[in-house]
């Protein structure tokens, strides 16, 4: 087992990556490790011809996936785009990583993120010393994924500055990187190609301009509308984190998953399951991600502090938290939704108490 | 040699397939599946004003709603056929079980009629040509699309047949399939089925009889096999002996892509008659010419949509399709790439473009001289005189009584409606006077059946109408049934049907003795007689009845009014409303007065209910009748405390019934209220809270909130003064001829 607190797509999925090159017969796009339909078979899991399974990594609508693959195979840029925690940046790692073996290529989009992290930077030691030179060059992500033919990502577009944003204009039409400075510029090789992610509930966002807009296709990830996906990417999800963690606790019992992911979707979609009670809706999204990290903060609980077994009290305090992002109207909204609801469910007293007990 | 072609209905694959394969062989007859009593309507296909979407209706004359619809696009294999076998002058028949045996057939099964949605016989292959009533778990050909990997029996087909370029065996290909279909799945027991197969092989057997060498056969895949492997005539003839019959007859009329869309519950509808139009027109598009149509209509509707994104649309649509393995991108390839590249991946624009394009609302025309009922003939010259054409989507007209051709219009568009087809549907217009109607219009082929129905009444739309409403009005025996029937009436300008319907109105009235119904009745007969004024009318007639009608309301009200009950006082206070409101148009002085007395008897009437009292107080202040001095004295005789206290608050509902204003302008009122309220003792006033609720809960929330402010301000309100200002009136007297120059007005010198 390897001592690396979270490993790349790449690395984790090696042998799927391994197992899908040896199978496919298709023509693949110059640079890519995969043909398009293996990189689909990746996302979405299946069975190879050899017998040999490939984990679903994207539970969910396959032909997003088939149009998110498609557009990478044009010259277009794939603009990700939905709620926080509906997988986007987990969507666009193992894209990376299917089509160019390198999920590496990274750029995080803040409202700092300068041009010279997207375009290139100096070394300023050496640019004093010796002038400008190709060796003074910083070179980032981008740069380095032009050179090379390969998928770079920039992760939450919006939250980078609007003129900041729009130096990847040049880049995604001409796919040449200028560098006035030396006279010269990079230009694109075959398999580059950028992916990026952007969330539409945040405030304070910055659209994109037109003319960047229509450099990239957009495909929308929607929250999932099937009650047992979400209870089965939870599911995954979460042993894939115990064996990483390597926890002392029994996996969790599919009831209690099932328990948190309906607590998520009624407050989430505002009605109770059986469609009856409408509820309020709390300010903060409940996405799956969160759900997972809800039941994950459980696990360690019960490791630690508990008896090994995932109870309602130790996952009382991580719903609590995901629920109530704003301590005034969001604690109105889960009291209410405790007392009308999970009180009088008849197998959820348990949790009842518990979340009672915390407030 | 006889040639079975294997089809889907309104498959644009399937129609070039059919196309290509009759050119090639040159049949010299062509069979098609249809109802043979439709043969001499055949002779129209080709004719230039004939333009599909069509249908052949078939109906009964003495019951046209039980009635059937044979719908044809341009890309229906079956048009492409008949339109072949007309080009080239051979013989075109239908060959199906006619509709005569059919139509008897069901009815002997003594089903509940379902006439309501009359049926559409151009079963979808999918429909395994017998509608619902045999019970496949599923439909036979999704097991060979499942076979085949698909998820989607409909997919499939279009994968497998209707995208094929070449059609080098197709239709034994599709033959064979069903062949295996037919053998592997049970229940084709079904008589009527039996019955249709039998037919069709008996036809082909008659043209053969009559020494056609190549004969083309033209049905639904599913009943190809059945074709193929004839059983003896005998067989067939023992079947369809004795068949029972019925009457029947045909004509074209005009349909619509929507109504050939599963979306309106069309058993063998297509998703897309609009995609395939386009395919049908451009087989060789890879998508572009779609994608630039989809562009102008997203300019159509301000959205800037530019060449680039149309080219990368395309690109997108095509790598998608290489991806899945297919030929060439299909409709939903274009769909996922309009909504990545041109929506940003939203999919509320997608909506606009199922509308437009991929339904699409285009009609149908059928040519005048095609023999029809004649009250359709009427129907179609003043469609056209008064330049109101049939069309799929809706359309606003607001017309202008005043002229000449947008009255001729409303009092089309009111027969139509009077005679129950419903084309147009009146709007609500905005702005006053009564020389505007709005209608929107909306035609669907389903009229058809109504103009049909209707026919026997008579020959032009004019005439039809006047019988039937003087049908109507004769059979009704409710006032409310024949006033209403009398307003519409007197908009389509029917003198004698607004004769016999006042006639009709008179016995009723006089026989009636509920003074309630006449208050019902009358507000209505007001209103039609507004319409004196704009269009030349029976106003006089129908004066004459109000005025009577009006006089028994008067004479029996009071009496009415005592000892009702409070929910049958709420229900009367709705009639008093609307009949105030009726009086007052009619601006009359002898019935306002008349009315007003009777308010006055109303009011003072001791035995009267207190609800109605107070509202006949109230109405009696708003004209004035009632004011300052007098009215304290009535409300304070209202509200004394001899006056038990739930009597006293229902007045007081009664009074305030509607409108605070009044008490929040009149300060000896408030104060009165304030008064009464202050008097009642803590029980009494838990006892009338209740219904001094439900009065306020009627006012709007900006009337209770000032109420609210009002009373937080002590009760007693502020008095407003009169503010005396110093006017120099000969100063002011000088500045008049200029003010008079402005505004336009002569002056003398």
């Amino acid at each position: 087992m390897s001592s690396l607190l979270r490993q790349h797509a790449e690395q984790l999925y090696a042998q799927e990556l391994e197992e899908l090159q040896k199978q496919e017969t298709g023509k693949r796009p110059a640079n890519w490790k995969l043909t398009p339909q293996s990189v689909v078979t990746y996302l979405t899991g299946g069975k190879l011809q050899n017998g040999f399974e490939v984990t679903p990594k994207y539970i969910g609508n396959k032909r997003l996936m088939e149009i998110a693959v498609a557009t990478l195979t044009t010259d277009r840029a794939l603009l990700l785009y939905g709620l926080p925690g509906t997988a986007k940046s987990w969507v666009s790692e193992h894209l990376a990583a299917a089509v160019c073996g390198d999920s590496t290529m990274i750029i995080q989009g803040t409202a700092g993120t300068s041009e010279e992290a997207i375009r290139y930077g100096w070394n300023y030691a050496r640019l004093l010393a010796e002038g400008p030179s190709e060796k003074a060059l910083v070179e980032t992500p981008v740069m380095r994924s032009m050179k090379d033919g390969k998928i770079v990502r920039i992760e939450e577009l919006t939250r980078i500055g609007a003129d900041v944003q729009d130096t990847l204009i040049t880049i995604l039409s001409e796919k040449t990187l200028p560098i006035p400075e030396l006279n010269s510029e990079v230009q694109a090789v075959r398999g580059f190609n950028v992916i990026a992610t952007a969330n539409n509930r945040d405030k304070g966002v910055n659209e994109l301009s037109s003319a960047l807009k229509r450099r990239f296709n957009t495909v929308i990830l929607p929250v999932l509308d099937s009650m047992d996906e979400e209870i089965d990417i939870v599911k995954r999800r979460v042993e894939s984190f115990e064996k990483v963690m390597e926890l002392p606790a029994e996996p969790p019992a599919l009831a209690e998953i099932r328990r948190i992911v309906t607590i998520f979707r009624e407050l989430r979609s505002g009605v109770t399951l059986d469609g009856k009670t409408k509820i309020k809706t709390p300010s903060g999204t409940l996405s799956t991600a969160e759900a997972i990290s809800v039941v994950n903060n459980g696990l360690a609980m019960a490791a630690y502090f508990g008896d090994g077994q995932l109870k309602a009290a130790d996952l009382a305090a991580g719903i609590i938290g995901s629920v109530v992002k704003d301590p005034v109207q969001d604690k109105l909204v889960w009291q209410e939704y405790l007392e009308t609801v999970v009180k009088p469910r008849e197998d959820w007293k348990d949790i009842y108490r518990a979340c009672r007990d915390l407030l | 040699m006889i040639h079975i072609l294997g089809i889907r209905h309104h498959g644009p694959g399937s129609a070039r397939n059919v196309k290509e394969f009759l050119e090639k062989v040159k049949p010299d007859i062509v069979l098609v599946e249809g109802p043979p009593e439709a043969d001499p309507l055949l002779q129209w296909v080709n004719h230039e004003a004939l333009k599909p979407p069509v249908a052949i209706l078939v109906y009964q004359p003495d019951d046209p709603q039980r009635s059937s619809f044979y719908p044809f696009a341009e890309f229906s294999p079956e048009w492409q056929a008949i339109a072949y076998a007309r080009r080239n002058n051979i013989h075109v028949r239908f060959m199906d079980l006619p509709i005569s045996h059919q139509v008897a057939l069901e009815k002997e099964k003594k089903e509940p009629p379902v006439a309501v949605e009359p049926s559409v016989n151009n079963y979808i292959i999918r429909n395994n040509e017998a509608g619902d009533k045999i019970a496949f778990a599923k439909d036979p050909i999704s097991y060979l699309a499942e076979a085949a990997g698909y998820e989607d029996g409909e997919k499939w087909w279009e994968h497998m047949f209707e995208h094929r370029q070449s059609n080098e065996q197709v239709f034994e290909a599709v033959t064979e399939a069903m062949q295996v279909l037919r053998e592997t799945m049970p229940g084709k027991e079904d008589r009527a089925e039996q019955c249709r197969e039998a037919w069709m092989r008996k036809t082909i057997r008659q043209a053969e009889k009559e020494m056609f060498r190549n004969i083309a056969v033209i049905c639904g895949a599913w009943h190809a096999p059945a074709l193929v492997n004839m059983p003896s005539a005998k067989e067939d003839n023992e079947l369809l002996k004795g068949l029972p019959k019925v009457k029947v007859e045909c004509t074209w009329i005009p349909w619509t892509y929507s109504r050939l869309s599963y979306y309106s519950g069309y058993g063998a509808g297509i998703g897309s008659p609009g995609w395939y139009d386009h395919v049908w027109h451009y087989p060789h598009d890879d998508g572009t010419r779609w994608m630039a149509k989809v562009a102008q209509l997203f300019r159509t509707k301000q959205m800037d949509t530019s060449v680039a994104h149309v080219i990368e649309a395309v690109r997108l649509a095509e790598s998608l399709a290489s991806m899945r393995n297919l030929y060439k991108a299909g409709l939903e390839e274009l769909n996922e790439a309009t909504r990545t590249v041109l929506c940003n991946g939203e999919s509320i624009q997608m909506q606009l473009i199922n509308d437009e394009l991929i339904v699409s609302n285009r009609i149908g025309e059928v040519p005048q001289e095609i023999p029809k009922p004649p009250l359709q003939l009427d129907i179609e010259k003043l469609q056209k005189r008064l330049r109101l054409p049939a069309a799929a989507d809706f359309k606003d007209y607001t017309l202008d009584l005043r002229k000449e051709n947008d009255l001729e219009r409303s009092i089309f568009l009111h027969r139509l409606q009077l005679l129950e087809i419903n084309w147009g549907e009146r709007q609500e217009v905005t702005g006053k006077g009564t020389f505007k109607e709005q209608w929107r219009l909306q035609w669907s082929p389903e009229l058809s059946i109504n103009i049909i129905e209707k026919g026997n009444w008579g020959n032009t739309v004019a005439e039809a109408a006047e019988k039937f409403v003087m049908a109507k009005a004769g059979d009704a025996d409710s006032l409310s049934v024949v006033t209403e029937l009398l307003e519409n009436t007197i908009p389509a300008e029917l003198h004698r049907a607004v004769e016999t319907c006042i006639q009709r109105i008179n016995n009723l009235a006089a026989a009636s003795g509920d003074v309630i119904q006449l208050m019902e009745v009358v507000p209505g007969l007001v209103q039609a007689t507004r319409y004196g004024s704009v269009r030349k009318t029976d106003a006089d007639l129908v004066m004459g009845i109000v005025n009577s009608m009006l006089t028994r309301i008067y004479v029996s009200l009071p009496a009415a009014c005592t000892a009702v009950s409070d929910d049958a006082a709420q229900k009367l206070l709705e009639f008093f409303f609307k009949l105030n409101d009726a009086v007052n148009v009619l601006q009359q002085s002898d019935i306002t007065s008349q009315w007003q007395q009777t308010l006055q008897a109303i009011a003072t009437g001791g035995n009267t209910t207190p609800t109605i009292a107070g509202y006949a107080t109230r109405l009696l202040a708003d004209y004035k009748l009632l004011e300052g001095e007098a009215l304290v004295r009535v409300f304070h005789y209202a509200m004394s405390s001899a006056t038990p206290p739930d009597k006293a608050a229902a007045w007081l509902e009664g009074f305030l019934k509607g409108s605070g204003t009044i008490l929040l302008i009149d300060n000896d009122l408030w104060n009165l209220v304030n008064n009464w309220v202050d008097t009642l003792d803590e029980e009494t006033f838990t006892r009338v809270l209740p219904l001094l609720r439900r009065t306020f809960a009627g006012f709007s929330s900006p009337e209770r909130k000032k109420l609210g402010e009002k009373v937080k301000t002590g009760g007693s309100g502020t008095t407003v003064k009169q503010v005396e200002s110093n006017i120099d009136e000969e100063r002011a007297k000088r500045g008049l001829p200029v003010i008079m120059q402005l505004l336009g007005i002569k002056t003398k010198p």
